[in-house]
């Protein structure tokens, strides 16, 4: 089941691929059909899960014996989200990519080939594994953004490459070590997640595997002060790249801090908790306050991702329940609202091949569908309540009060800010007559426009409005992680950070 | 008297590949046929060879599962039979039968000359088949000079170009003082220990120690120098980026790749085997020497502006990764990293070839949109070159991680830190050559570039395995593990 998950949107792109080139009219069509047979996949995994911790639907079949390296795939209530996220996105970005007619096979290909890393890293159980998708997934983006992308898009490709690949290449060292030393203490190297959570480190150990693994991951949410390849990179991106960059990609490093760095180095994550919430809430306002001041409203979604990542951090090194299960479920928010402002700024781009901000003003009199779309995803993205955005922060927010509360308040303040960045954009692009010539002749959206925006919305409205639907799924596992921590350090969740359960639903009274 | 037992079997490749030679010469000369015909002779005889040695394996399964590893050592231990012998042998085969399909536009161009070049392909092929099987450090140098004397004479082969001859002369002049060292290297060994074969310098280190070892130890230093130049890790690397440069760009993948097999399995053979007991001495050079390797190469090939001396620099920081897997103390991940990168390095150049036509021009610029005139082409490029980055689902990256792992078992985790660094600059100017292939818009060379069979069968035949041994390295790992040395 899950090895379909991977392999369909593979074979799904060598089927676009075999498609002859001049048939140009049938590749992006094809593509969309063939990213909603994954995402139809998703679908059934996700009603088939049970609310339970630990891995489900494992499948673990020997790739390599001697260096006893599994094709092992698993999914639990922290993967489970980032998995439907992905397949819910990738279709959403292919329909977005109408505007691409040039090489348009390749861009398909590359599309789905991202895919299949991108769902294939969150279910990964397998160290060895994991890294070949994480490596993997650079490859298609960089073309994407190096081909497709726009006028400083080669510099911005290598940026995003060389910069994610330097954090990795440090990880493989680490996962080499952690092998090493599983070879070690049980006679047999190993690169399941399992294993090695099972290893007996000492502090010196992974005080420096938890670096290693957390300088990768963290150039890829990005942290602050390791942010600097993501404006390029989306800027220059086309939509779809953005999209699944902000997306998924960025997902990554946040989803692969509360996988394997909880997991594996649970004393040296205590530990770096300072650190690590620091970080993140000079990442919440550094990228707040630069956000406010951006003239182009790509760039301005961009560093707000800084920003809203950074809550995300510090959900997870809250370590309370609230702390994680907010940076759970904000991972899957984020993913929605930006992924849809991004696509907001493709299509009002392709429209007037600008994305500055000044050349906009008083647009929801001339495009008041668009105006509206862009109006509930900034209500999402600044957390309204009744919205999703609001769930999750409010739950990282009430996680980390518990253990940070002098953290947690600074960040409430990046709240504040992201209001201000994003309706003071929203003011100035919309409200007021439209003064500049070009702007009052401009097409609302079109059907096929209104058709990729209405899902994500309304997932937005549904997690607003009844978050158990993620939450029961997820909580259990994050309960796990959180366990574990416990269990295998001398830290102590203080009383009120298990009270994150209030979003949790009763027992089934079955 | 009786005559000693002559194991015919042990050295019949290198008969097969230096009668061939001869024959192809002789041919020539008696009939003159057609260039093609002698392009069959040769094939038959890489063909006749690769049996000889598949027989080989077989002998030596059966001798190392009976344990009676004597009668793998033949001509007075002066060659060894082992399973390392073989492997290596059976790489060398392989590229071998690439690289002649790879220079073969060049061979026909050469007209009757073409026959001078098989030949001497066969020959630098059978003095680094004798390299890798010999058990005796002067039968090794005699091996190393064969091939090395067959390669100088390649390298000056495109006579139309000054770029060619000086390359010879640079290539001949540098690799007869390298010769030297390695000579001199052979003597004082043997002075300090009265032993040439490398399993009686074993067994002398295992029973004696020794008091005195200075001497031995500079033997040894000469030895590596000697070798390093051969596979040009840094700082003995200086003549690669003008050989690679200026020799025939079809033949320069394959001279590259014969010279790292023989080269490598030498230096697995002599250091891990013959002075493993003295690793404590010459560890840290190699280490020093792989970390140079690495970080200079990487660092040199992100500024040429020629794919030629850029692919020189890499192989270069690549002779440093082997180095890694030679700290590593396992001949296992040495063997693994040779094939997949010597395949890849044939199957660049001879893209390299291909592109640069007539002119042998290999300026970056002429890579220029190459997605656009031959998209195959180019997509074969960019999987070549991710591979010798390194990038998971290629073969690259099951080398490199074989021989980071080696390293990091064997303690020596600092060298993985650079290794791992160094891979990553490495990734810049393997993508440098994709930006130019795939994403500059600017004007292209409209020289259409046409793509004969024998091109197209090495870069299939390039392409697949790095993909293949990316995905499933299995079955060459498992071949690579088995291939142990006596």
């Amino acid at each position: 089941m899950l090895t379909a998950l991977v392999l369909l949107p593979v074979v799904g792109a060598v089927i676009v691929l075999l498609v002859p080139s001049r048939r140009r009219e049938i590749h992006l069509p094809l593509g969309v059909a063939i990213s909603v047979l994954p995402l139809a996949l998703a679908g059934y995994v996700f009603a088939d899960f049970e609310p339970q911790p630990g891995m489900q639907m494992v499948v673990k079949a020997s790739w390599y014996e001697p260096w006893d390296i599994n094709w092992h795939l698993g999914v639990d209530g922290i993967s489970l989200p980032m998995v439907l996220l992905t397949a819910i996105l990738v279709p959403i970005a292919l329909g977005a990519s109408t505007s691409i007619r040039h090489r348009a096979k390749e861009f398909v290909a590359h599309t789905l080939l991202l895919e299949a890393g991108m769902i294939g890293v969150f279910l990964a159980q397998d160290l060895f594994l994991f890294f070949v998708f994480f490596e993997v997934i650079l490859v298609p983006m960089y073309f994407i953004i190096g081909i497709w992308g726009g006028e400083r898009r080669v510099y911005a490709a290598m940026k995003f490459f060389i910069y994610t690949a330097f954090g990795s290449a440090l990880m493989l060292a680490g996962i080499i070590a952690l092998a090493v030393y599983h070879s070690a203490q049980f006679g047999q190297a190993s690169f399941g997640l399992e294993d090695l959570a099972g290893l007996d480190l000492s502090l010196g150990a992974e005080r420096w595997l938890f670096a290693a693994f957390a300088l990768a991951f963290a150039i890829k949410v990005p942290l602050f002060p390791l942010h600097t390849w993501l404006p390029d990179a989306h800027v220059e991106a086309p939509t779809a790249g953005s999209i699944l960059l902000a997306g998924v990609l960025l997902k990554l490093g946040t989803y692969g801090l509360l996988r394997f760095n909880l997991t594996l180095f649970p004393e040296a994550s205590v530990e770096a908790v300072p650190i690590m919430g620091i970080l993140a809430v000079i990442g919440i306002i550094y990228g707040a306050v630069v956000a406010i001041v951006q003239p182009d409203l790509k760039k301005l979604v961009a560093y707000s991702s800084v920003s809203h990542l950074g809550f995300i951090v510090l959900g997870t090194f809250a370590l309370t329940s609230g702390g994680l299960q907010g940076a759970v479920i904000q991972n899957v928010n984020h993913g929605l609202t930006t992924g849809a402002l991004f696509l907001l700024v493709g299509m009002i781009y392709e429209r007037r091949h600008t994305k500055r901000i000044a050349d906009f003003g008083g647009l929801q009199k001339v495009m008041p569908i668009f105006a509206g779309f862009f109006l509930f995803m900034t209500f999402a993205s600044i957390g309204l309540p009744g919205l999703n955005g609001f769930v999750g922060e409010f739950l990282v927010l009430v996680g980390s009060y518990a253990t940070l509360p002098v953290l947690a308040i600074i960040a409430a303040g990046g709240v504040i800010l992201a209001a201000v960045y994003m309706l003071w954009a929203y003011e100035r692009v919309f409200t007021g007559a439209p003064t500049i010539e070009e702007n009052k002749s401009l097409v609302d959206l079109s059907p096929r426009e209104i058709s990729l925006l209405a899902p994500v919305a309304a997932l937005v409205l549904i997690i607003g409005i009844y978050p158990s639907v993620l939450l029961d799924k997820i909580a259990p596992s994050t309960e796990a992680a959180l366990d574990r921590v416990v269990a295998q350090t001398d830290y102590e969740v203080p009383e009120p950070g298990r009270l994150g359960d209030v979003f949790v639903a009763e027992e089934n009274p079955s | 008297m009786t005559t000693p037992d002559v194991a015919w079997i042990a050295i019949a490749p290198e008969i097969a590949l230096a009668v061939g030679a001869a024959l192809v010469l002789l041919v020539e000369v008696q009939w003159k046929p057609p260039i093609r015909v002698l392009g069959y002779i040769s094939g038959l005889v890489l063909a006749v060879a690769s049996a000889l040695t598949l027989i080989q394996k077989g002998l030596a399964e059966t001798a190392m599962g009976a344990l009676d590893t004597g009668s793998l050592v033949a001509f007075s231990g002066m060659v060894v039979m082992d399973g390392f012998a073989v492997f290596s042998r059976l790489a060398l085969l392989g590229v071998t039968a690439l690289g002649m399909l790879s220079g073969w536009s060049f061979i026909v161009r050469q007209g009757r000359r073409g026959a001078e070049a098989l030949a001497l392909v066969l020959l630098a092929t059978a003095g680094f088949s004798i390299m890798v099987a010999s058990n005796n450090l002067i039968m090794m140098f005699l091996g190393l000079e064969v091939g090395s004397i067959a390669l100088y004479v390649l390298a000056g082969f495109a006579r139309e170009r000054s770029e060619s001859d000086e390359a010879a002369i640079k290539y001949f002049l540098l690799g007869s003082f390298a010769s030297a060292l390695f000579v001199y290297g052979v003597a004082l060994v043997y002075a300090g220990t009265g032993q040439f074969a490398v399993l009686d310098l074993r067994e002398f280190f295992q029973s004696f120690i020794v008091t005195r070892p200075a001497v031995i130890y500079v033997g040894i230093g000469l030895l590596i120098a000697g070798l390093g130049f051969k596979v040009s890790v840094a700082p003995f690397h200086s003549w690669a980026p003008d050989v690679y440069q200026g020799a025939p760009a079809g033949l320069v993948g394959y001279m590259a790749a014969v010279a790292k097999i023989g080269g490598f399995a030498a230096v697995a053979r002599v250091l891990i085997t013959a002075f493993g007991d003295l690793d404590g001495t010459w560890l840290p050079v190699v280490a020093a020497i792989a970390a140079f390797s690495m970080l200079l190469g990487s660092v040199l090939a992100l500024v040429q502006g020629d794919v030629r001396r850029m692919l020189a620099y890499s192989g270069v920081a690549h002779a440093g990764f082997i180095m890694t897997g030679v700290v590593g103390g396992s001949t296992e991940g040495v063997l693994f990293y040779l094939v997949a990168y010597s395949i890849q390095l044939v199957g660049a150049f001879t893209i390299v070839a291909a592109v640069g036509g007539l002119s042998e021009d290999s300026a970056i610029d002429r890579f220029r949109g190459l997605a656009k005139r031959s998209p195959a082409l180019a997509g074969s490029f960019a999987v070549l070159l991710l591979g010798m980055a390194g990038l998971p689902v290629t073969s690259g990256f099951i080398a490199k991680f074989g021989v980071f792992t080696d390293a990091w078992i064997s303690g020596y985790e600092w060298l993985v830190i650079v290794a791992v660094v160094a891979s990553v600059v490495a990734f810049a100017f393997y993508l440098r050559i994709i930006v130019v292939m795939f994403m500059d818009e600017a004007e292209a060379i409209d020289d259409s570039t046409r793509v004969g069979f024998a091109v197209g069968a090495v870069v299939a035949v390039a392409v697949t395995t790095t993909l293949v041994w990316g995905i499933l390295p299995g079955s060459l790992l498992q071949l690579a593990t088995d291939a142990l040395p006596i």
